[in-house]
């Protein structure tokens, strides 16, 4: 019941125009990657690398600045942690649409509609507190005295976090990047809004494989198999902490 | 806070010999993650203040980017609420929200609680069968959209076939009134039961055994137990997991635009979409904000609501 629906997609998509319309449904046909091929010469190969840019870009960025200050957070203090926090939960909690018209509408004035750069600075509007939430989690969870150690012994605090704290954290940093691109890649909203043509991604491609008279269904889903392909395969590497990271701040709807 | 408290007993004797040590280390720490934490506050300010704020300013005026001399045009800041409050389409769109919400969240929260306790049975096959489980919630909902268009749509739906050759009268859900808003709470269902399902699962897992056995001892049948003892320990996990959902079903969106596009008339359109439409196919900026304020308001009474209930920690794992 669970898997059918997901599984019929992929096999729409290796299966002949003519057998698509076909019922009884053949279930045993040539299979074909004529859709794949037919895909790949239009626009959606260059929408599909722009995903991919987008997605890795925004990801890095967050991880780069979000890292340092959910470390900060998890050891120190702040008089202000509370507010801090709940601010990182309500911006998660926001709908995008409340982002998203002023971003429209900076974005016309700065000329950056229909730019991969404009894609990446919103969706830092739900990554960066997804990566300071999941990351400080991560630093709860592990022993200070090994960094103080290394005080003593003469390391500065960022030498200390760079060559002692972030090592052993790696589980936890792959994990976080990986649902940061995961929730980059998946968005449809707002690049539906910020992007026409240029920077159109992947998501918004397939859905324009709609518009046209006699929907080219072949096609439709083997651009769906390929925009599901790496969340399946990243889901799959970081399922023990799914989990954690969907609470944390699943987006987008 | 606490839990941190708590994990930084053990280490506290280095930290203590290191105070004694070398004192202004305490103060060159606080300055350093003063300084990690700046830029992230900094990039947060503008991307999520900022815009809140241009949001709100931008609800006071009929900005229409058809007509120029709407910008910046103050002249009567509440004219947007006004005209929310008698617009019929946008109460009908909380009204569908509405429907979809409780219906939604009720039947995750069913499944989910269904699904659970039968995976806590069997825990070597669990593994498996949870990431398995996973897979709708993760899939970019643009997919799921796409793949529950092809089972609505009577040309290729193998479901429909499947019900008429049965006998079954199987009209297609998203083209009638009565029944597209199923569709979407359908579909919906099984993107999001996985998110209700681990939460609960998680919970399950936590539960102490000694009250079952002592209730089976006294001789209590599995409904008492599942009333008495299971339910009430779940209660918390119900509630969170019930609650983010609720908050999160106010953005759906990539179902509607897919599968109905609002319609037929307007049965489907909820208030996200009607501001998504107001905004972006007709151009009055302005009062989709207006619209838009008044959502995450809602929102954020229903997040504080959470925090009330949960505290800050909000994480369940």
């Amino acid at each position: 019941m669970v898997m059918f629906p997901f599984f019929w997609l992929i096999h729409m998509s290796v299966k002949p125009d003519r057998d698509i319309f076909t019922f009884p449904p053949k279930l045993f046909f040539q299979p074909t990657a004529d859709h794949y091929l037919a895909l790949w010469k239009t626009d959606f190969r260059r929408s599909f690398m722009n995903s991919a840019v987008a997605s890795v870009s925004t990801t890095l960025l967050s991880m780069l600045i979000g890292v340092p200050a959910a470390y900060a957070l998890s050891r120190a203090s702040f008089k202000a942690d509370k507010q801090i926090s709940l601010w990182i939960l309500a911006s998660r909690m926001a709908p995008p649409i409340a982002f998203t018209i002023p971003f429209f509408l900076i974005y016309r004035y700065l000329e950056l509609l229909d730019t991969i750069a404009g894609l990446v600075i919103i969706y830092l509007t739900f990554n960066l507190s997804l990566v300071i939430w999941m990351m400080r989690a991560f630093f709860d969870g592990t022993p200070r005295s090994l960094e103080e150690a290394a005080w003593i012994d003469g390391a500065s605090v960022w030498g200390g976090f760079l060559k002692i704290v972030l090592p052993i954290s790696a589980p936890g940093l792959a994990a976080t990047a990986i649902f940061c691109f995961l929730f980059s890649w998946n968005d449809f909203f707002l690049a539906l809004i910020l992007t026409r043509t240029q920077a159109m991604t992947a998501p918004v491609a397939v859905v324009n494989f709609m518009n046209y008279e006699g929907w080219e269904w072949g096609k439709i889903a083997a651009g769906g198999t390929m925009v599901m392909l790496p969340v399946v395969i990243f889901s799959l590497i970081v399922r023990k902490y799914l989990v954690r990271g969907l609470t944390a701040g699943a987006i987008k709807g | 806070m606490d839990q941190a408290k708590a994990k930084s007993i053990p280490v506290v004797e280095t930290v203590v010999a290191a105070r004694i040590e070398a004192k202004p280390l305490d103060r060159i720490q606080r300055r350093a993650y003063r300084l990690y934490l700046i830029p992230s506050l900094a990039v947060l300010i503008t991307v999520t203040i900022a815009p809140t704020l241009f949001l709100l300013v931008t609800s006071f005026t009929p900005l229409n980017l058809i007509v120029p001399e709407t910008v910046g045009d103050f002249s009567r800041p509440f004219s947007n609420y006004n005209l929310l409050l008698q617009d019929k389409r946008f109460h009908n769109s909380v009204w569908v929200q509405i429907k979809l919400s409780l219906a939604t969240v009720s039947l995750q929260l069913l499944a989910g609680l269904a699904i659970a306790l039968l995976l806590n049975i069997r825990t070597k096959f669990l593994e498996a069968c949870r990431t398995i489980f996973l897979i709708p919630m993760v899939l970019p909902p643009i997919v799921v959209a796409i793949i529950w268009k092809v089972l609505y749509t009577p040309d290729i739906s193998p479901v429909l076939w499947a019900l008429r050759s049965l006998g079954f009268p199987a009209p297609s859900l998203i083209t009638e009134p009565d029944l597209a808003l199923w569709a979407i709470i359908i579909a919906d269902v099984w993107e999001w039961f996985p998110f209700t399902m681990l939460m609960i699962l998680a919970s399950l897992q936590m539960m102490p055994e000694d009250p079952l056995e002592a209730a089976r001892i006294d001789g209590a049948n599995s409904w008492q137990l599942f009333f008495c003892i299971v339910l009430p320990f779940l209660r918390p996990a119900l509630l969170v997991s019930g609650l983010f959902r609720l908050i999160d079903s106010i953005k759906a969106f990539p179902l509607i635009y897919i599968l109905t596009d609002g319609g037929p008339g307007t049965v489907t359109e909820v208030t996200n979409y009607y501001a998504f439409i107001q905004a972006f196919n007709f151009s009055y900026l302005g009062f989709s904000s207006a619209i838009t304020v008044a959502m995450v308001t809602a929102t954020f009474l229903l997040s504080w609501w959470i925090i009330k209930i949960v505290g800050t920690k909000v994480e369940i794992e």
